[in-house]
């Protein structure tokens, strides 16, 4: 095999790109070759989606080169991506589901079956039966594509990136974001076939989570850790113990998540979960959390441990089963009665949920709470500035100053500002939904340790995160969802922490 | 990062343009005409603005949190009315009367924009419709004019403060009490939280519902009151009494610098904004523009306005 002699279809020269306050790609270089399926794995954080983004068009890199066969491009939007053929299968569907399946496949290139503005439905539909045939799905381009399962329509999109092939100048790049993660084990096998089927079409790049899944699918593997390329190897020699190793990159885990901090929780129960139930979301769940206690839940998507959060932070309540918070039933109907309750909730989409970014720094530490500041009806702003300046200090938030708008701080300290909003509001439970999603390594370290921190003065903490790894490490006990149903329970205190693969026995 | 630098500067640029363009017109026209900058051509400037600033002050409120009120110039016309109707039969009662059938109606559109899920400009639509009709029906269709006995509770309208006209004491009256409501409330903070991020506005406790129905109400109150005080300064009630006046009294609001979208504005900048409308409306009336083609400027300035305020980074999609 002389691959290295080939000349790429697809190279990343030096590519680098920052955001405020996070260095996202630091100089990245990956060469795709015809034919090749090229796995990109990494932790969250670690620089893959800001990669695939620059490649699909999302955003554009600062510096560094990228050549599409030898020639150095730049990729302006999506649809200057698909012209210079890099086509896109995402993990969030990008089908509409009120349209056709034929629709779909030809959204937004409806011109070349138009004449005098009146598009030729039935050459449309031809042609995206053939189409389909090329993934060897068979499906009526008529067929809505809501009426169509996940896995059909994740060949749909299969289908709708190789009409590049047609359309587009040069050899065909497919990148495949997270193909598998709502996939069967059955559909995932007929995937993969196609993918491999269509190799003498098109490159691949493969990014999942499921590392024996980009074993597998892969000819030659990319690990990714900080932003940075940390190794490159060929999928025969690999294993998913060495891919591990690499992407994490950690010998200390247990200083990593400071477990060395992890104080014994209390015996004060601050929430009961008696039989709660959710219809279609979980059922039957039955915890307590106590006082200084972690409680991290695992799950893979569709287990009910999202819904269960939410409802817990006032999003949905519960159908049946009580909730008993600091000995008191409740059902919260809003998050204000969560709020009302002692809850806090930091939210996994900290832009949209977490903070008002367009409102400054000491506004959004003193929302939840406004009414401690308020005398005889006017807020005294001057209690609110020296507030606010104490968290700012306590929790070390880097901002220009308390007036700066929470738009332009980092992820770490846009979450910090989160934490400092429920501090001040002196909530006794947090709901911590994925709190470390987007945020770099450093900006997570300083995340732990300020949960450690609250936890250590009494504060109960239920969490969800997306790496099971970040659930055990912080964890004094872990419950496993199931379909709804907690399967497992096990306490994760220093020195008794499970192992992610006996979880993962009752995850799937 | 260069584009977060000009993005820092544009932005101080929003900040003060209003009042610079305030300025300049001020200047421009005192120049063209030296009459306009003499006390009494301004004190005059000033009463004439005072109704139009409080119906902008009412609509700022819901502007602030992201929404529209359309029914304001109807809830004003017949707040005229009312008073009109019955200032002989109730006295001071009449304006009491008028102000809360303005509370009431700024209720029912929050509730139905609230509770019904409404968009906010059709409930208020739907809303300034029924007002209208409403005036039109209880007034037979005509403009009432005040007898000289009903125009003696007026006085606090018509009349003089320490030489300062009464309307100009009202609008000051109206600037304070909004200013604080705006600006050091927990209302006010919650409608900026509101508009410039409801769903975290929402997670964070908040109760957005009611905020969005006091902002109504607000609306439909100050409409009510700039209708007792348009109503008392041209002596009469009639149902078309303030209709040319929602077009620039949104433009107020906006040539202020709040941006439709919510989150960002004041009641400040509502002043700025109905003073420049006012200067603008005297500039044109110098230069001998037809007074029925001046929303055609107003219109220009509005939708001028929203593209120098509005921040595309905030809405990619605008429906």
């Amino acid at each position: 095999m002389s691959a290295a002699a080939v000349q790429p279809v697809l190279s990343l020269v030096g590519v680098d790109k920052r955001f405020p306050g996070v260095h996202a790609l630091k100089g990245v270089s990956i060469d795709i070759r015809p034919g090749e399926v090229v796995g990109l794995i990494g932790e969250n954080g670690a620089g893959k989606s800001t990669l695939m983004k620059i490649l699909s068009g999302v955003y554009q890199h600062d510096s560094g080169e990228i050549l599409k066969e030898g020639k150095p491009t730049r990729f302006h939007d999506a649809a200057d991506a698909n012209s210079k053929g890099i086509g896109m299968v995402f993990q969030e569907q990008s089908l509409l589901t009120n349209l056709t399946v034929g629709e779909n496949i030809y959204l937004g290139n409806e011109k070349q079956f138009t004449r005098l503005g009146i598009v030729d439905w039935r050459r449309l539909y031809a042609a995206a039966a053939r189409q389909l045939a090329k993934v060897k799905v068979d499906v009526d381009p008529r067929t809505r594509t809501d009426e169509l399962g996940f896995a059909t329509r994740q060949m749909v999109e299969l289908a709708k990136a190789l009409t590049l092939e047609e359309n587009a100048a040069g050899h065909l790049v497919i990148l495949l974001d997270e193909p598998t993660s709502v996939l069967e084990r059955a559909e995932i096998d007929i995937l993969f076939a196609r993918v491999r089927a269509l190799k003498a079409r098109a490159s691949f790049i493969f990014v999942s989570h499921r590392l024996d899944e980009v074993l597998e699918l892969s000819d030659r593997i990319y690990v990714m850790k900080d932003g940075a390329v940390v190794g490159e190897l060929e999928a025969a020699g690999a294993d998913v113990t060495r891919l591990h190793q690499m992407m994490v990159g950690r010998s200390l885990q247990a200083e990593y998540y400071r477990e060395p901090l992890q104080k014994p929780h209390r015996s004060d129960v601050m929430l009961k979960a008696d039989g709660l139930t959710l219809a279609g979301a979980y059922k039957d769940i039955s915890f307590k959390l106590h006082a200084g206690e972690i409680l991290g839940i695992a799950g893979v998507i569709g287990s009910g441990r999202e819904e269960l959060t939410r409802t817990l932070a006032g999003f949905a309540p519960h159908g049946g089963g009580r909730l008993v918070v600091e000995a008191k039933e409740a059902v919260l109907r809003t998050p204000a009665e969560a709020v009302d309750a002692g809850i806090g909730y930091i939210p996994r989409e900290r832009r949209v949920e977490g903070l008002v970014l367009f409102l400054p720094v000491a506004a959004n530490i003193t929302l939840a709470d406004l009414g401690g500041l308020t005398r005889h009806g006017l807020i005294d702003a001057r209690e609110e500035r020296r507030l606010a300046s104490n968290w700012v200090d306590r929790l070390k938030i880097r901002t220009p100053s308390i007036n700066a708008l929470c738009l332009n701080l980092s992820g770490g300290n846009q979450q910090k500002v989160v934490l400092a909003k429920w501090l001040n509001a002196r909530v006794k439970i947090l709901i911590l939904d994925h709190p470390t999603r987007g945020l770099d390594v450093g900006a997570k370290e300083e995340v732990y340790e300020l949960v450690r921190a609250v936890t250590a003065e009494g504060v109960a903490v239920l969490l969800t995160s997306d790496t099971l790894e970040e659930t055990i490490g912080l964890s004094h006990t872990v419950l496993v969802m199931r379909d709804g149903e907690i399967t497992h329970r096990t306490s994760a205190n220093p020195g008794e922490k499970p192992r992610q693969v006996d979880l993962i026995g009752h995850m799937v | 990062m260069n584009g977060r630098l000009d993005g820092l500067s544009a932005e101080r640029l929003r900040q003060w343009l209003p009042l610079a363009t305030l300025v300049v017109l001020v200047v421009l026209v005192g120049t063209l005409q030296p009459v306009f900058l003499q006390p009494a051509t301004l004190l005059q400037l000033a009463s004439d603005t005072a109704v139009l600033f409080i119906l902008a002050t009412g609509v700022t409120f819901v502007i602030m949190l992201g929404g529209i009120d359309l029914s304001i110039q109807s809830m004003a016309s017949l707040a005229s009315v009312v008073v009109a109707l019955t200032v002989a039969r109730l006295g001071y009662g009449a304006f009491a009367l008028a102000i809360v059938i303005g509370l009431a109606a700024g209720f029912l559109s929050g509730l139905a924009h609230v509770r019904l899920k409404i968009p906010s400009f059709i409930a208020t639509l739907a809303t300034g419709g029924v007002l209208y009709s409403a005036a039109l029906v209880i007034s037979g269709e005509r403009s009432i004019t005040l007898a000289d006995a009903e125009r003696s509770y007026q006085s606090w309208i018509t009349g003089t403060l320490f030489g300062v006209p009464g309307v100009i004491v009202i609008g000051l009256v109206v600037l304070v009490g909004a200013h604080v409501l705006q600006s050091h409330t927990r209302f006010g903070r919650y409608s900026s939280a509101i508009g410039a991020g409801e769903p975290a506005a929402y997670a964070s406790g908040v109760k957005v519902g009611r905020q969005k129905i006091i902002a109504f109400v607000l609306s439909g109150g100050f409409a009510a009151v700039a209708g007792v005080v348009l109503a008392g300064r041209l002596a009469s009630g009639s149902p078309t009494l303030a209709a040319e006046l929602l077009l620039p009294s949104i433009a107020a609001v906006v040539v202020g610098g709040t941006a439709i979208t919510g989150g960002v504005g004041s009641i400040w900048r509502t002043l700025v904004g109905a003073l420049i409308i006012s200067v603008v409306r005297i500039g044109m009336t110098f230069l001998g523009v037809n007074i029925f083609a001046q929303n055609i400027v107003f219109g220009i300035l509005l939708v001028a306005a929203v593209a120098i305020t509005i921040d595309r980074s905030k809405i990619p999609i605008v429906k």
